[in-house]
């Protein structure tokens, strides 16, 4: 199969994502900094799952890879990646085109940012945006449509807040926009990447909450990006933990994350228990 | 919207405020000057009756701030008083040279607009490339470091030996057609746009580049957007206020005329009206010239306060702060 076509083997399956051997560097000042180092990840459709790991240790740059999403300063040395049915990148080396990465983003995988308010255009009013949003992935939405897809997740008078730019409204409130435009394009898969790291604690749980339900209700699998290992604990169904590139641990949260069999793991789950942090998600 | 309104209306008294401020700073600093009124209208060797008579002629006997209040509200009317050298009231001689520095400014300003516009988004969205990278720094560097009087004597030199199409100091008559203008003002309008031109290609491009990382337009290409799209949508409008404000400052300079461009290409325009004034003491002249300077640098920047508060209504929000 060349890259960029879609894997429809994988689907059939019920596998969203699957990636096998992907090494991965940053180019700083001439030289290369390892990202991922032989990263194997195999995502179930509908599933909910949580990476966890430190600053570093190549969260983010995974889930971007999923995407095609990197920055120039990444580049990809080895390993496959299957996204949603398109190749993004064959064992041989080859990749999908620009416009096949498009297509997927648009129609197969939305991301929700870590900053919200930053992630929405500022000269522009949120009604307007979420309109322009739609119109390019070729459903355009009415204005009622907007309305209903605010309320979903839980905003109040949507009819005035759609004529409000970004800077007028709250950090949690564009949270749950930028929520509601990704989930209205109806993705198989939702990217997260700390989703809730702007936003204070009540608001942190009321997101993720939203953001889980709505997976749920619309059949989306859920790949959440977090350094909250109580909050993966509570919300996801499966947990990865990295470090330094790779996949240390993995498996349903109930084990992972509650009783790690790996060092690394272990060492982050006790440090929680040491500061007392390890709650309910909250 | 009434962030905007708020915010319009504060510019437009602030702009009042500046523009009195402006006129009392002008009215006082030409008095400054050395030598009087007296002296530039009857010469050193006057006798102190003949400086009595030209003293209330011109009503320098009055106390200063009723001449003050006799010149601003005689501005204001179009009145600037007459001209100490030519006896000539100067709005007669405005009204002559505005045309040739409105025209002028015009000229390069399209330059700037049409040309510099479009280089500066193109080597803004290709910045990561080689080629388009090394195109923006060229030519910003080289319209931006090369001074004008540099430019316009070597485009005067080489037109002067090798091209006739354009007429060089044809300018000395102000009577000529309109076409006879625009053709004198090709070459000068050429050197004063390639400035103008490299200033806003900078300008666009490093706004185009800003706006590029920024986080709402990575946004928009995790949604898949085409770069068309995403350019037409998110970039372009904000990029727009860096670049609407340098030319508000570009056309507040040139319509208070472009004062080495008029002077090397011999242009009789609003600047080097006010060049020979300076030299020759003639202060209604002056004071004229600089209010005139003063009153489109102030205008053209509320005006373009307003536009960048409605492109981006962060403007108005944060009240300028931005």
């Amino acid at each position: 199969m060349t890259a960029g076509t879609a894997g429809t083997a994988g689907e059939k399956d019920g596998v969203i994502v699957s990636v096998t051997g992907l090494a991965a560097a940053y180019r700083v000042r001439g030289e290369d900094s390892p990202a991922l180092a032989g990263v194997d990840l195999r995502v179930d459709a509908g599933e909910r799952l949580g990476i966890v790991g430190e600053s570093g240790s190549g969260k983010t740059t995974l889930a971007l890879a999923l995407g095609g999403m990197l920055p120039r300063s990444c580049h990809l040395s080895a390993g496959r990646i299957e996204s949603c049915g398109t190749t993004v990148r064959g064992a041989g080396g080859e990749t999908a085109d620009a416009a096949q990465l498009r297509a997927l983003r648009r129609e197969r995988i939305a991301f929700i940012a870590q900053d919200p308010a930053a992630s929405l255009d500022p000269t522009m009013r949120i009604g307007r945006q979420f309109s322009l949003a739609m119109r390019a992935q070729g459903t355009p939405m009415t204005d009622a449509a907007i309305d209903e897809a605010l309320a979903a997740v839980r905003i109040e008078r949507p009819d005035e807040v759609r004529r409000l730019y970004p800077h007028q409204i709250s950090g949690g409130m564009a949270q749950r926009v930028a929520i509601a435009m990704a989930v209205a394009r109806r993705p198989q898969l939702l990217i997260a990447d700390e989703p809730t790291a702007a936003l204070d604690a009540e608001v942190r749980t009321e997101v993720l909450g939203l953001i889980v339900r709505l997976a749920e209700e619309h059949r989306i699998t859920l790949l959440w990006v977090s350094h909250d290992i109580p909050a993966v604990r509570r919300w996801c169904t499966r947990a990865v933990v990295m470090n330094e590139g790779r996949i240390v641990e993995e498996g349903p949260v109930g084990t992972v994350l509650v009783e790690p069999e790996h060092a690394y793991t272990r060492q982050l789950v006790n440090a929680l228990r040491a500061e007392g942090t390890e709650g309910d998600g909250r | 919207m009434r962030a905007v309104l708020r915010w319009t209306l504060t510019r437009l008294l602030i702009m009042a405020v500046t523009l009195l401020g402006t006129s009392v700073v002008i009215f006082f600093a030409v008095r400054q000057m050395p030598g009087g009124y007296e002296s530039v209208v009857l010469g050193p060797l006057a006798s102190e009756e003949q400086r009595q008579a030209a003293a209330e002629r011109y009503g320098l006997d009055q106390p200063v701030l009723v001449q003050y209040w006799h010149w601003v509200t005689g501005a204001v009317q179009g009145d600037f008083g007459i001209s100490l050298v030519s006896q000539v009231p100067v709005i007669q001689e405005l009204a002559l040279r505005l045309p040739v520095t409105v025209t002028l400014a015009l000229m390069a300003l399209s330059a700037a607009v049409l040309i510099g516009v479009p280089l500066g988004v193109l080597t803004g969205l290709r910045s990561t490339s080689r080629s388009g990278g090394a195109l923006g720094r060229t030519v910003a560097g080289l319209g931006i470091s090369v001074p004008e009087f540099v430019l316009g004597s070597v485009a005067l030199f080489v037109v002067s030996s090798v091209a006739s199409c354009f007429s060089v100091g044809n300018l000395a008559s102000l009577s000529g057609e309109p076409a006879t203008l625009v053709r004198a003002l090709v070459l000068p309008a050429a050197v004063l746009g390639l400035y103008c031109l490299a200033a806003t290609a900078r300008t666009t491009r490093d706004a185009v580049m800003n706006v590029l990382v920024e986080p709402h337009v990575t946004a928009a290409v995790a949604r898949g957007e085409t770069p068309g799209h995403i350019v037409r949508h998110h970039v372009l409008r904000n990029a727009s206020v860096p670049v609407l404000t340098l030319l508000g400052t570009i056309t507040a300079y040139l319509l208070g005329g472009a004062v080495i461009v008029e002077t090397v290409f011999n242009i009789p325009g609003v600047g080097s009206y006010m060049v020979t004034g300076l030299g020759r003491h003639d202060y209604a002249v002056v004071q004229a010239t600089v209010l005139l300077a003063a009153v489109a640098f102030i205008v053209i920047n509320t005006v373009l306060d307003i536009a960048a508060s409605l492109v981006d209504p962060r403007v108005a929000a944060a009240g300028g702060r931005r």
